[in-house]
């Protein structure tokens, strides 16, 4: 039995004004098949669970349609809804541990269905729950206890088996694992897919992104009451779409992702409609996103743009007016004005060679916007090489180079000063990417004063705003101090700030923290982290050091002797690398892997030029240089004959 | 380093003693109106008079006042190195910055162009055009510029090919600087010690030459100078008069060499890297 939900718009009507819970939201469930509503809380999950199952409060105004077949849901009278309640439809509540009366037994209250909606004699039922508990891999002996006699852990799989008990044909899960531990967690996982495999049709509304990609076939992803991006749960930490999701995936603390956990940057809001009276008698209805803490500061929301704007790391002026409607592409239904976390460099096959000595075969490159890309590599691969083409800092003798869909060569030529104001660049050696006689002040300065458009107060403005980015001082008497005075900590942030006075889209760094030691790197890689939440940069991170790019790299590329031998994201490369150079780098020298020095002669370019240190080699390695090839784990790539895994 | 390189100046003694003899002669020089009584061209009174009230250092063979010679012949020597140094400077920055920036063909030529000139001596050249053509001082001065520019503009070229590979030159570029920008904010500032080396070492040279040329009796002899009243008081070294005629103006040619020469000394001293262990 197909569940198809419609339109729904719920709204809650308060005296001042009415908040948005769910902005028409299509979704079907279908049996044997399991789709998680994800999404911050106060997206609008647990509404549409309740919607579903009839049981939104009085000031709750519901539009659309909830169908099951072809049985309208909305519309029907108290009496019949009670009937489909738990035998057709079921659902556990969040936080259900309250919905249990403490005075009963548990056996007692899981068998309580049995009894009320299909007559089974108190026995009968009795065993049937008995049955249920120890499904859910409960001991036999609990039924017998009291609610509060047992765990969190317990009390959820009571309900849970409480939730199954009469094989409802859908069945809706509010936060099933929230507040449990991993072994029980898993124990409902197992329950989800038992319920799966037997047919049934399960709604999963979690913030556990772990459990939606191992339980769920299909993800949707909900922000303020609209559907942003459904997906195959599979991709929700490989391939997310929509920035709001990236942003998700990247918060949540998932075990194969090695990554600082980021966050979202603002706050998430509620939406209301407000209602004002126009002078002419006519009523107006008006948009608000209220946070948190703005009860009565209102901020509006332009009437109809993407509600994600204001949180957006690639977000465009039309963003903020345009309608967006959702839209289907082959399996992805995604809600972006810019279809998807758009591509804000694009290198391809870019080469280039020093006096002969090739430095870069073709390589190719995407930076997506808001994502930090690290390339990783020994030196002499061709990283650095690709990272300066890359800034505009070096010509590439053959390949494209396109920045936010404009071709950049032809953007050098016509307008540079303009370009070099979206690209950031920070350098190994901070001492030395610096005019010893600048003081901080006319470091920080530089780019503005290029840039030629800034009246002196702005550019102090900026410079102090940049200074208060990177968490320096801002104080005059650190303005005019020179850059010997100050450590190499201080004088890379200041480097930094140097790099985003100017407010890039993108940020180059090239080894920014190989020369500082490993505290003050904390700190910086730290506060490179907050940069790119807070101000939504897309950053190209060059470094000799995997554990320092497993560390912020939402993707990896690894360089060999000027190809990119590995590239997908970072969780990929590390846990299921494919390449045997880049199991060399994650593991120092492997027992599989002879360490020895990379041959950059010409001969080399016939054969893969990992050939001499590789422990997998075979005739075809010595000869034949592999082509790039995808894995089957979706955005990973590989140049290798014998991809490892 | 360039902050505290004025600390260093000042603790270095070869630059408190150029300098102090450099002021000394710049201040007498300066108070000559006041001390100079005579015409230096004035023949009026009785030859080898020895030094009074009214003559400093007495009158020479011409009847002419030592004293006004000898301020006259300073000045004259001390215009002439000023002139050379500063010609010297601009057309070798200027060539030196040139060929670096644009490196290629325009460097080739002009470092060959510069090799050439090195090659040749300007000593030669010099009493050759003072011999034949007769120039007024101001165009020798040019002519010996012309002469001896290279040395500054390989220098010059050598430290701003150093300065231009430096990152903070590419983070300038980067951020969408022109090139005049670089040269001016970047270039310039980090080549100012070596403008002072050259324009010190320069001036120092064709003091010498001015007083050579002069000595060997190759420039206009109404044109007062050190080297002419060296050369006239050696004909009378026999005459008791020399130590009033002969010894001021090799003093006061020993003291300005002297000054200008620790001066350059202690200059490249701080700012040449290279010299800092060996000095």
């Amino acid at each position: 039995m197909n569940l198809t939900i419609k339109n729904l718009r719920v709204t809650y009507v308060s005296n001042e004004h009415r908040l948005l819970a769910l902005d028409r939201v299509n979704l079907e469930l279908t049996p044997g098949k399991v789709i998680a509503l994800v999404g911050e809380s106060g997206s609008g999950k647990t509404t549409l669970g309740k919607a579903v199952m009839g049981l939104l409060p009085d000031y709750a105004r519901v539009k659309g349609s909830v169908s099951l077949e072809s049985l309208e849901l909305l519309s029907l009278p108290a009496p019949e809804m009670n009937k489909l309640r738990w035998s057709r439809i079921s659902m556990l509540f969040q936080n259900g541990a309250e919905s249990l009366n403490p005075v009963y037994r548990i056996l007692d209250q899981v068998a309580e269905p049995l009894i009320q909606k299909q007559g089974f004699s108190r026995k009968d039922a009795g065993l049937q729950a008995q049955k249920a508990l120890e499904q859910t891999g409960l001991d036999p002996g609990l039924g017998s206890r009291f609610p509060h006699e047992v765990s969190g852990g317990e009390m959820q799989r009571c309900l849970l088996a409480m939730a199954l008990i009469m094989s409802p044909e859908i069945i809706i899960l509010d936060e099933p694992t929230a507040s449990l531990d991993a072994m029980n967690k898993t124990l409902i996982r197992q329950v989800i897919l038992g319920a799966k495999n037997k047919g049934q049709a399960v709604l999963v509304i979690t913030h556990d992104l772990d459990l939606a990609r191992d339980t769920a076939d299909e993800a949707v992803v909900l922000y303020l009451g609209q559907v942003m991006e459904v997906l195959p749960a599979v991709e929700l930490f490989l391939a997310p779409r929509h920035p709001y999701t990236l942003a998700l995936a990247r918060s949540y603390p998932a075990l194969d992702t090695h990554r600082d956990l980021g966050g979202i940057r603002g706050d998430a809001f509620y939406r209301t409609v407000h209602r004002h009276r126009e002078e002419n008698g006519n009523i107006r209805f008006h948009s608000h996103l209220i946070g948190p803490d703005q009860e009565h500061e209102h901020c509006h929301a332009t009437p109809g743009g993407c509600l994600f704007v204001d949180r957006c790391t690639q977000a465009l002026p039309e963003c903020r007016e345009k309608e967006i409607a959702i839209q289907e592409t082959d399996g992805y239904e995604l809600r972006c004005l810019r279809g998807g976390i758009a591509t804000l460099l694009r290198l391809k096959s870019i080469s280039k060679s020093y006096a002969g000595k090739t430095a870069l075969h073709p390589v190719d490159l995407e930076l997506k916007a808001g994502e930090i890309f690290c390339l990783v590599g020994e030196s002499g691969s061709g990283k650095t090489t690709l990272a300066m083409i890359g800034a505009a800092l070096l010509k590439q003798d053959s390949g494209s180079r396109i920045y936010s869909n404009r071709n950049m060569d032809q953007w050098i030529r016509q307008d540079y000063l303009s370009l070099a104001g979206k690209i950031g660049l920070v350098h190994q050696h901070p001492a030395q990417a610096v005019s010893h006689r600048f003081s901080v002040f006319e470091i920080i300065s530089e780019p503005l004063k290029i840039q030629g458009y800034y009246s002196r107060q702005e550019i102090l403005e900026k410079v102090l705003s940049a200074l208060k980015d990177v968490h320096l001082s801002t104080e005059p008497e650190f303005l005019s101090r020179y850059p010997h005075e100050l450590n190499m900590g201080a004088l890379q942030r200041i480097c930094i700030a140097r790099a985003l006075v100017t407010g890039p889209s993108l940020l180059i760094a090239d080894e920014p923290t190989s020369s500082l030691d490993p505290s003050v790197q904390a700190k910086v890689l730290k506060m490179i982290l907050d940069l790119q939440i807070e101000k939504g940069l897309t950053m190209l991170f060059v470094t000799h050091d995997i554990g320092l790019a497993r560390k912020i790299g939402d993707r990896m590329g690894v360089m060999l002797a000027g190809r990119m031998v590995e590239s997908g994201p970072a969780a990929q490369i590390l846990n299921k690398s494919a390449h045997p150079y880049t199991r060399l780098l994650i593991n120092g020298s492997g027992s599989q892997v002879h360490d020895g020095p990379v041959s950059l002669k010409a001969g080399r370019d016939r054969g893969c030029p990992f050939v001499s240190r590789c422990g997998w080699k075979r005739d075809l390695c010595v000869n034949d240089n592999p082509e790039t090839r995808q894995t089957s784990q979706g955005d990973h790539f590989v140049r290798c004959h014998f991809p490892l895994n | 380093m360039h902050l505290n390189a004025a600390k260093r100046l000042a603790r270095d003694p070869w630059f408190i003693a150029g300098a102090g003899i450099s002021g000394l002669i710049i201040l007498f020089l300066a108070s000559s109106p006041l001390l100079v009584v005579h015409d230096p061209h004035d023949m009026d009174f009785i030859p080898f008079s020895p030094p009074s009230a009214e003559h400093w250092l007495g009158v020479n063979d011409g009847g002419m006042d030592i004293f006004s010679e000898l301020m006259a012949g300073m000045k004259n020597t001390l215009h002439f190195g000023l002139l050379t140094g500063l010609v010297c400077l601009i057309i070798g920055a200027c060539a030196g910055l040139f060929s670096a920036w644009f490196r290629g063909i325009p460097d080739l030529i002009i470092m060959r162009l510069s090799d050439v000139f090195l090659a040749v001596p300007a000593v030669m050249v010099l009493i050759l055009v003072a011999a034949f053509f007769r120039p007024s001082p101001f165009y020798l001065a040019l002519v010996l510029a012309a002469l001896s520019w290279p040395t500054i503009a390989k220098v010059i070229r050598a430290q701003t090919l150093v300065v231009k590979a430096g990152m903070h030159i590419h983070s300038s570029r980067q951020m969408g600087a022109s090139g005049l920008y670089v040269i001016r904010r970047h270039l310039m500032p980090e080549l100012y010690p070596l403008y002072l080396i050259g324009f010190v070492s320069k001036a120092r040279m064709a003091m010498f030459m001015e007083v050579s040329l002069s000595f060997l009796g190759l420039l206009d002899p109404g044109r007062k100078s050190l080297g002419m009243m060296i050369n006239y008081a050696l004909r009378y070294y026999y005459l008791d008069i020399w130590w009033s005629w002969l010894l001021p103006p090799v003093i006061c040619l020993t003291l300005l060499i002297m000054g200008v020469t620790f001066l350059a000394l202690s200059l490249e001293k701080i700012f040449d890297p290279r010299l800092k262990e060996i000095m």
